[in-house]
């Protein structure tokens, strides 16, 4: 009697265990959320107020195979920009369910814009929700934009249906030319609560009027803290680029050593390394740096594939890689700013020394010495050793 | 007479106390807060510091073979004050359920299902808990085995995909900690992960093998503590300085992982981890509290304590914290000294035992 009311109970729990199987409390149907892809910042027009765009899909029109055609305007964008105004990105973020009839689900984020004019300000107030909320991650792109970030979020180039993920392909793809950096959320963190290092992030314009527009982007933001203080050119980012070891390519042109022309160089495999030394009351900076390089193309007729002319060649090269660390350098020192992590260095191997250099390093970063010794190596000529012209007599 | 009729093999004991290091192994980030990037450093200090306090509690329970936490005190203290001495370690146990409970909750609340009201997490992990505890010591044995080889391939796979992101630079200058946040740090991993393994003098009663336990207990140890280390390592070299401010730097890290955008979003297996040590570590508190009271009150079997109390946990560990910002000051700064009373203790007992020169 007792195993049957036991087998009885068994079975009647079974059943009840159906019903949790099927749902979660706080469940999230597909469709029921619109998912951001990218988030931008502006100033408002009042003081103190921010205007945000989130970009979401729009999946239906993702779907469709038909190439988006420009000129038919038919409204058919896969993406929707919504915007709002307010003082705190959170509460405008809570505020778009007065305008979206889904929830905003932040997990595929994909970029970060900020107004330039914003982050002159200062970042952090805009900033903290996207650290401190569970549902954003640390792998989103931080941009500055020169234009309004609404505008830039408006952008679509005809790759990708979606300007935001154009965006972010955009920013990665840098690393082609190391031009301009690839700053991510949890970088830009790291360098924020750094009490020296200063956060860096790719810079982005629109280019071009009505349908041909497109994005370009160009050089780094340097910021003081959370400010925006100035900005690096291409040449002087990857001059930057090169001191905290993040050069992954790039074309240098140098001209060859017969004069007839100029032969231009790529970059294949970079590494540099800091080391601080400290001597009496003069800080210097040994930068290392090994760089290897093929060569890519040359517009005079002079046969380089010879030792001395590639020796000669990668002097020049190393040269170049020089005076672009020097002219970064320059400008971090006139902006003040230590962007190459010097200060950590200091703090990594002289702690002692460090706790008086603290209090007064924006008064010594400019007077740092930096010593360069830069060794690269040419290893290919390509495809040709000489190039094709007629063979000397 | 013997509460509990299942036996474990020494190297189940190890497992289990392996696993019931690893309970603790989120937790662990409490200490981020205070020893910074030298987190590493601490949990090595902090193992090395609890070793010693593991062979008293292992010698105390050589010299009294066969009895348990309560009956080594009713011997010890006589019959009036052991009742009293015994009843506080009967709180402890329950308590520190409590708050495991407690912290595991909120963390899923937080970061799986904000929306899911708290009790309805921690009743369904406290049946678990109590479906095994009255199935006996010898489930919980054999289920941690398999746990803690989960929790160690969880943990080596996320370091080894992390690889690329990490940066020594992050564990640089090499010792910058001054000596008061060094023995804070200790202090803390000493007694939140490491010691609390004072509740297994309630179970070595039913080890089968009395004479390997000591080697069982110290291999388990260092097992759980080297599955600390790397999880510490990891977060330290990933996040840098960002992880003193995270919540919980280690479902942050792990969420960094992106291997050509395929293998991405892993923090479910973070949270799995969590749940299925503290599973084991809750088990292990629940056991030894309920084991406590029937011995206590000379019951003749513990199973229809075991819902009463755990009722009795789940209601603590909704009421102990309100938020995830109290239970982290706790366990920074109270909860330390709060366990290390009971942790020290049995060095007492010992001393005591050796006046007296108990057993007669």
């Amino acid at each position: 009697m007792k195993n049957r009311i036991g087998f009885i109970m068994k079975i009647m729990v079974c059943f009840m265990l159906i019903l949790p199987i099927s749902g979660c409390w706080s469940r999230h149907e597909l469709n029921s959320l619109s998912f951001v892809v990218g988030v931008g910042l502006d100033k408002a027009e009042k003081p103190g107020e921010i205007q945000l765009t989130t970009q979401v899909v729009k999946p239906g029109e993702l779907k469709s195979s038909s190439a988006k055609n420009k000129s038919s305007e038919s409204g058919t964008n896969a993406y929707w920009n919504i915007k709002k105004t307010g003082y705190l990105a959170s509460e405008i973020i809570k505020d778009f369910s007065h305008e979206s009839s889904h929830k905003l689900y932040f997990p595929h984020n994909q970029v970060l814009i900020f107004e330039r004019k914003l982050a002159e300000e200062g970042m952090q107030p805009y900033i903290d929700t996207f650290i401190r909320d569970i549902e954003t991650r640390f792998n989103v792109l931080v941009v500055v934009s020169e234009d309004r970030a609404s505008e830039v979020l408006d952008v679509s180039t005809g790759l990708e249906k979606l300007p935001a993920i154009n965006i972010a392909k955009l920013v990665e793809t840098q690393k082609i030319t190391s031009e301009s950096p690839t700053v991510k959320l949890i970088d830009f963190i790291r360098r924020l609560m750094s009490k020296t290092t200063a956060p860096i992030a790719p810079l982005i314009r629109v280019t071009g009027e009505g349908n041909e527009k497109t994005l370009e982007v160009f050089g780094t933001a340097v910021f003081k803290h959370d400010k925006l203080v100035g900005e690096l050119n291409k040449r002087e980012t990857r001059g930057l680029l090169w001191v905290i070891n993040e050069v992954k390519g790039g074309m240098i042109n140098v001209a060859s050593s017969s004069g007839d022309g100029t032969v231009s160089l790529e970059i294949t495999r970079a590494k540099s390394k800091m080391t601080p030394v400290i001597q009496a009351d003069t800080i210097l900076i040994k930068i290392d740096i090994k760089a290897e390089g093929i060569v890519n193309s040359q517009s005079g007729s002079e046969n380089i594939a010879s030792p001395d002319i590639v020796f000669s060649l990668e002097k020049k090269l190393s040269a170049e890689i020089g005076k672009e660390i020097m002219a970064a350098l320059k400008t971090a020192r006139d902006l003040n700013s230590d962007i190459f992590g010097f200060g950590d260095s200091i703090y990594w191997k002289y702690p002692s020394e460090w706790k008086k250099l603290k209090m007064k390093w924006d008064e010594v970063f400019p007077d740092v010495e930096v010593a360069l010794n830069i060794d690269t190596k040419l290893r290919s000529t390509g495809n040709i050793s000489a190039p094709a012209v007629p063979a000397k007599e | 007479m013997r509460l509990e009729k299942g036996i474990i093999s020494s190297s189940q004991l190890m497992f289990l106390v392996a696993g019931y290091v690893l309970g603790s192994v989120l937790v662990a980030a409490f200490t981020n807060t205070v020893t910074k990037q030298y987190t590493w450093l601490v949990v090595l200090s902090g193992l090395a510091v609890s070793i010693p306090l593991a062979l008293v509690y292992v010698a105390l329970t050589r010299k009294f073979p066969g009895k348990d936490l309560v009956q080594i005190n009713r011997i010890v203290y006589g019959p009036y004050l052991s009742k009293l001495v015994s009843a506080l370690y009967i709180w402890f146990f329950c308590s520190i359920a409590g708050f495991m409970l407690a912290y595991l909750s909120q963390t899923i609340k937080d970061y799986m299902m904000p929306e899911t009201p708290l009790f309805a997490i921690c009743i369904l992990f406290t049946c678990i808990c109590a479906w095994t505890v009255r199935n006996g010591i010898e489930v919980l044995a054999r289920t941690s085995v398999i746990f803690v080889m989960i929790i160690i391939f969880v943990i080596l796979i996320t370091f080894f995909l992390l690889l690329k992101d990490m940066e020594l630079t992050n564990f640089l200058p090499f010792f910058d900690l001054s000596l008061k946040d060094f023995i804070q740090g200790t202090h803390i991993m000493m007694t939140l992960p490491f010691c609390e393994i004072v509740v297994f003098l309630m179970l070595f009663p039913y080890v089968n093998k009395g004479v390997e336990t000591k080697k069982s207990v110290i291999l388990g140890l260092l097992i759980g503590g080297g599955s600390i280390l790397i999880d510490t390592v990891r977060n330290t070299a990933v996040l840098g300085v960002a992880s003193t401010i995270m919540i919980s730097p280690s479902i942050e890290s792990v969420r960094l992982i992106d291997l050509a955008e395929i293998i991405t979003r892993l923090e479910m297996l973070v949270i799995t981890l969590l749940l299925i040590a503290m599973f084991i570590k809750v088990s292990v508190m629940y056991y030894g509290t309920v084991l406590g009271i029937a011995r206590l009150c000379n019951l003749r079997s513990y199973r229809q304590l075991v819902l009463p109390i755990g009722s009795i946990i789940v209601s603590l560990s909704m009421m102990t914290f309100d938020s995830l910002a109290q239970s982290n000051d706790f366990a920074t700064r109270t909860g330390p000294f709060f366990t290390l009373v009971f942790e020290f203790s049995p060095v007492i007992t010992l001393l005591v035992a050796k006046i007296r020169k108990l057993p007669k």
